[in-house]
């Protein structure tokens, strides 16, 4: 790791690990997820976290959304611990497939909003504003099964926005969509990231992806997940889809697959 | 769906009956043996005054509400704990699965032995057979929940309540209901087949005894209501089915 984390905990940072180490234990007995994550999120900023499939990843993700509890080392978000869930500091965008089917859209993304137990009306309202922010104008009373892939991921988008957290984390979002939606689904998301000033942690193990999104790439290596590089994308924003053919973008590219290569 | 399906259905529906009218009047096959529909039915209206073919109906219909009020409970807790505990579902569910391969009739004779020719063995012997069915759903409908449904409202921060009525209710419904339905299909078998093995009393019973005694007509006619009574309850389960489900086309 060249970046290596040393300083103590800040409010700058959005999201922070030291030591961080998860294992998991189930029925078919231990396995070490995550070993010793050191690593730092500006707010603010758009990170992308690649790496292999089964390396740890989502393990990571749920740390931060404070879904699961490490085993050793220390979280922190906007200075705090993530004991446990905490909606009003991070939302989470999931996989595909996570809207509740028996839902409208708009239900859905007002689904945050009601276990918060806000106001039913002003709920409804909100959640048509974040349809409206991801371009789903006019699909408000549609069930999930009456959307494609790509909307679906925008109702998703929207949901995670709903309580109005400072930071998103998104699960491979778009890992079920085709090429052609999920270069669209991408632009969209850097569209939505810009306006509303979030700092977005995304997970996903497309290279193209990581470099075309981020501020800064971590990447990790196969089980046990550990960062075994760090990476700024320096590529000008907004970001467009010419980018992906200049070398610049293919460098960072090639270096991100050495490193994963090498890590296995 | 295109209108000619449901027509040409009921066209075979009354052809059935058609057949069953006519194929003994006119001596294609032996009237002794397949009494008339018309004469079915009238026979049925004539038994539904008799005293002691009401007081049949009231046991059974207890019989079968007693069972499925116990069975759906109990089986319902052992299939919710199978599928949430992950150590209990990994030791039992296996043994779950080879008993629940044996034909409970087998047992049968158990039932009369600890329960005696009683209304309390063929609730019992009913509750039995039914509450393997409704573990077997119960723990099914759990396990459909997908995991992702239970991550997004825990981490929106949804209580344990809040985790029950949004999500594990809504999402289970429409199986929950098809696994009633199911559940009722076996709990009616189990209780008539105990009481036509051994009984006393109820419809079962005067089913077994007008066979055994050749009194055709009335053997059709305790056919036909059984037949009807069990087509109406699990009709009106699966319209309930089909209004919540129209989601599930994903």
């Amino acid at each position: 790791m060249e970046n290596d984390v040393t300083s103590g905990p800040s409010r700058d940072y959005a999201l922070q690990t030291k030591g961080l180490t998860h294992i998991y234990r189930g029925v078919q007995g231990e396995v070490q997820a995550l070993s010793d994550i050191n690593l730092v999120v500006e707010a603010g900023k758009f990170v992308v976290i690649v790496g292999p499939s089964g390396c740890g990843k989502t393990s990571l993700l749920m740390m931060m959304a404070g879904l699961r509890q490490q085993t050793s080392g220390e979280l922190l978000c906007l200075g705090r611990p993530m004991d446990k869930p905490d909606p009003s500091r991070v939302g989470v965008v999931f996989q595909e497939a996570s809207l509740y089917p028996w839902l409208t859209a708009t239900e859905n993304v007002a689904f945050p909003l009601s276990i918060r137990g806000d106001d039913k009306a002003a709920s409804r309202q909100r959640a048509r504003e974040m349809l409206a922010l991801v371009g789903l104008n006019g699909f408000e009373e549609r069930f999930p099964h009456e959307l494609s892939g790509g909307m679906k991921q925008r109702v998703s988008i929207a949901r995670g926005l709903a309580q109005d957290p400072p930071v998103l984390l998104m699960d491979e979002p778009f890992a079920a969509l085709d090429e052609q939606t999920r270069m669209t689904m991408g632009h969209e998301l850097l569209r939505i990231w810009s306006t509303t000033s979030k700092t977005v942690v995304f997970i996903t193990h497309s290279l193209t992806e990581a470099v075309y999104l981020a501020d800064e790439v971590y990447v990790m290596s196969a089980r046990p997940g550990r960062l075994i590089d760090h990476v700024e994308v320096n590529l000008p924003r907004p970001r467009t889809y010419e980018m992906m053919a200049t070398e610049q973008f293919g460098m960072l590219r090639e270096r991100i697959w050495q490193q994963i290569r090498m890590g296995h | 769906m295109r209108l000619w399906i449901p027509a040409i259905r009921a066209l075979a529906v009354l052809v059935f009956f058609a057949c069953w009218e006519l194929f003994p009047r006119l001596g294609l096959v032996n009237p002794a043996l397949l009494p008339t529909f018309s004469e079915v039915v009238s026979t049925l209206w004539g038994l539904l005054s008799r005293p002691k073919v009401q007081d049949s109906i009231f046991i059974t219909a207890a019989e079968v509400l007693l069972a499925f009020a116990v069975a759906i409970p109990v089986g319902t807790i052992l299939g919710v704990i199978i599928a949430e505990n992950q150590y209990i579902g990994a030791i039992f569910r296996p043994i779950l699965f080879y008993v629940f391969s044996i034909p409970k009739s087998i047992f049968l004779p158990m039932f009369i032995l600890v329960f005696g020719i009683s209304f309390t063995q063929k609730v019992a012997y009913a509750a039995f057979t039914t509450t393997f069915v409704v573990l077997m759903s119960a723990a099914a409908c759990v396990e459909s929940v997908k995991e992702e449904f239970l991550l997004v409202a825990r981490s929106y921060g949804a209580t344990r309540m809040q985790l029950l009525m949004r999500v594990y209710l809504p999402s289970m419904l429409p199986m929950l209901l098809e696994a009633i339905r199911i559940a009722m299909i076996f709990n009616f078998t189990g209780v008539m087949i105990a009481e036509m093995y051994a009984s006393r009393t109820g419809i079962g019973h005067l089913i077994a005894g007008w066979g055994e005694n050749f009194q055709m007509p009335q053997l059709f006619a305790g056919i036909l209501l059984l037949s009807i009574i069990a087509i109406i309850f699990n009709e009106s389960i699966r319209i309930l089915e089909e209004r919540f489900s129209t989601w599930r086309t994903t």
